[in-house]
């Protein structure tokens, strides 16, 4: 339910900024939630994806026509990654299974971490791209690939000493 | 340990690799805005993955259990790396049932931590029961990874049977050359007084009737019946069973055999054991405890096995069947195959004596129509059947689950005795 309903607000965000192309952002948002919503229901992980491009598709739709970068798009990244995060849960999640708490924290913890990790780094991305502008899209996606392969070396280099 | 990966990991590649590329296309920096906490993730999770290097074993604090027991289990995890999220499932065979503890469970480990795992383990129906395996299941913090494997421990619990308490059990009719608890029905030295008959030489002084001997102006001397001990066969079949539930005939037939053994070899007889079935089994007659547990272990390695071999009783070793032995059949009396060998073995002399295990409690009559029928007809059938085993001098009872033992044997009994007047 907290993945449908995260899903939900991100598209509702899509919708509500949405320019000319407004219905196909709410197509794009429905068959999202609907996706997402049979999957966690069909325990079908398949679906995950294709929810978050069906999303993420609405939310592009929505931005035609508008020549300003958008400073909410680093929230709704994180809402899509949120959303297949506990879609994930949900469908991996077995009742039998009796989970410890400490695990659970952790598992809570990791999630948390990993989202404020991505909120900074859409942050940062977005105000270099706003401040920018001229440096271009393939300027800001080689950015993301340097930023993302460091954070990636630090943690390996982390959990080897640990 | 197995490695694969999760379907997440697919599916996050696939999204970043689809968003940087629209992104580029469209030239719109928000698409790698949505598409940058997927690549983080991924960068991340691949990143803390490292392959578990974990220890599993299963400890039994018991080996052997009676049935309804308890026994407490220990599985030992010992982690050299650390290890997110773990799920093991301690895989327990039919017949044993978890207590207490949780099972699976899910738990997270640090390099060099070693967790016991205890539960409580019920040992619900007789047998052989091998536990496990157990299987770990572990992860990488994000769930990209996952690595399988299974302990390669797997403990035995051997869950003996419980035995009834039985006041007094069946006498063979003919006994053996060793001392025992049963009053010979041959005159030699023993306690028990059968007769007087003249002194001849070589009978000891204190062995002499005076009285008798004063009446009569001769010798008399006392004779006396010994005590010796008996040969009993235990015949369980196993060819079929009926089955309800957690219960069969065949679980009844066990109980029954353990009990019958436990209260004979207590008399210091010699006891051995058929299983007659898809796969025969025998035990040459034997004395002692030893020979008791003997006879249980044989006994939990008894399953009803598929066969369309047919078996007579001439495949059975001579030595099993000693002569002048009383043989108790356990049977549901399902199988020709253990009719016709049950009668075989009354044919050629032996003291048989039969309690059919009987398959009726555990069907339902059909309300009505040919099936209703039918199952009156098999009925009708099991009555003849057990009608011919006492026309040729066999002892049958039905013996229903909710029976006591000891009722079924005081019917064996009651009939050997009548059967016995009659001959007379």
């Amino acid at each position: 339910m907290l993945a449908l309903a995260v899903l939900a607000g991100a598209d509702a965000y899509s919708v509500a900024s949405a320019g000319r192309l407004a219905p196909v952002s709410a197509v794009g948002s429905v068959v999202g939630l609907a996706l997402l919503a049979g999957g966690i229901a069909l325990r079908w992980p398949t679906t995950i994806p294709w929810a978050v491009l069906a999303s993420g598709g609405g939310y592009l739709a929505g931005r035609e026509g508008r020549a300003l970068v958008d400073g909410w798009a680093a929230v709704v990244g994180v809402a899509l990654l949120l959303a297949s995060e506990l879609a994930t849960w949900s469908i991996e999640h077995d009742a039998r299974i009796r989970t410890e708490p400490a695990l659970l924290a952790r598992r809570i913890a990791t999630l948390a971490g990993l989202a404020g990790v991505a909120m900074l780094v859409n942050f940062l991305l977005l105000g270099t791209a706003a401040v920018s502008a001229s440096a271009g899209v393939l300027l800001a996606a080689v950015g993301v690939a340097a930023a993302v392969g460091a954070v990636a070396v630090v943690l390996r280099l982390a959990r080897s000493s640990s | 340990m197995t490695r694969y990966a999760s379907p997440k990991l697919a599916s996050y590649a696939g999204l970043s690799a689809v968003g940087l590329l629209t992104a580029l296309v469209f030239a719109r920096p928000e698409l790698v805005a949505l598409t940058a906490p997927f690549l983080l993730a991924l960068a991340a999770g691949l990143a803390l993955a490292t392959p578990p290097r974990l220890e599993v074993s299963v400890e039994l604090d018991e080996e052997r259990a009676l049935e309804g027991d308890e026994v407490r289990t220990t599985v030992v995890l010992a982690a050299s790396s650390p290890v997110d999220r773990l799920d093991l499932y301690l895989r327990l065979p039919q017949g044993v049932e978890l207590a207490e503890g949780r099972n699976p469970v899910a738990l997270r480990l640090a390099a060099g931590e070693r967790r016991e795992l205890e539960f409580t383990l019920l040992a619900a129906r007789w047998g052989g029961h091998v536990l496990g395996p157990a299987y770990v299941r572990a992860r990488d913090p994000l769930g990209f990874l996952v690595w399988e494997r299974a302990a390669p421990t797997r403990p035995e619990l051997r869950t003996y049977p419980r035995e009834d308490v039985l006041r007094r059990i069946l006498q063979p009719r003919e006994t053996q050359v060793f001392s025992g608890n049963e009053v010979s029905r041959h005159k030699g030295e023993g306690i028990e007084f059968a007769d007087i008959r003249l002194w001849a030489a070589g009978d000891p002084l204190k062995r002499v009737n005076w009285r008798a001997s004063a009446r009569r102006g001769e010798l008399w001397v006392n004779e006396s019946h010994p005590e010796r001990n008996t040969d009993v066969i235990l015949f369980v079949d196993s060819f079929a069973e009926a089955r309800r539930g957690g219960t069969s005939t065949l679980d009844l037939a066990i109980r029954a055999t353990s009990t019958l053994a436990d209260a004979y070899v207590r008399r210091r007889d010699r006891v051995g054991l058929i299983s007659f079935g898809g796969i025969l089994r025998w035990l040459v007659p034997g004395m002692g405890v030893v020979q008791l547990y003997r006879v249980v272990d044989a006994l939990l390695d008894t399953q009803v096995v598929l066969s369309y071999y047919w078996k007579e009783i001439d495949i059975i070793p001579r030595r099993t069947l000693p002569p002048n032995a009383l043989v108790i059949a356990l049977s549901p009396l399902l199988d020709p195959r253990s009719v016709g060998a049950l009668l075989d073995l009354r044919a050629r002399g032996y003291d048989l004596a039969v309690i059919d295990v009987s398959p009726v409690p555990f069907t339902a009559r059909p309300a009505g129509g040919l099936d209703a029928v039918a199952y009156d007809i098999w009925t009708l059938r099991r009555d003849a059947l057990r009608h011919r085993l006492q026309r040729a001098g066999v002892a049958v009872v039905e013996w229903r689950d909710d029976e006591p033992l000891q009722a079924i044997l005081e019917e064996v009994r009651a009939f050997r005795r009548y059967a016995r007047h009659a001959r007379v």
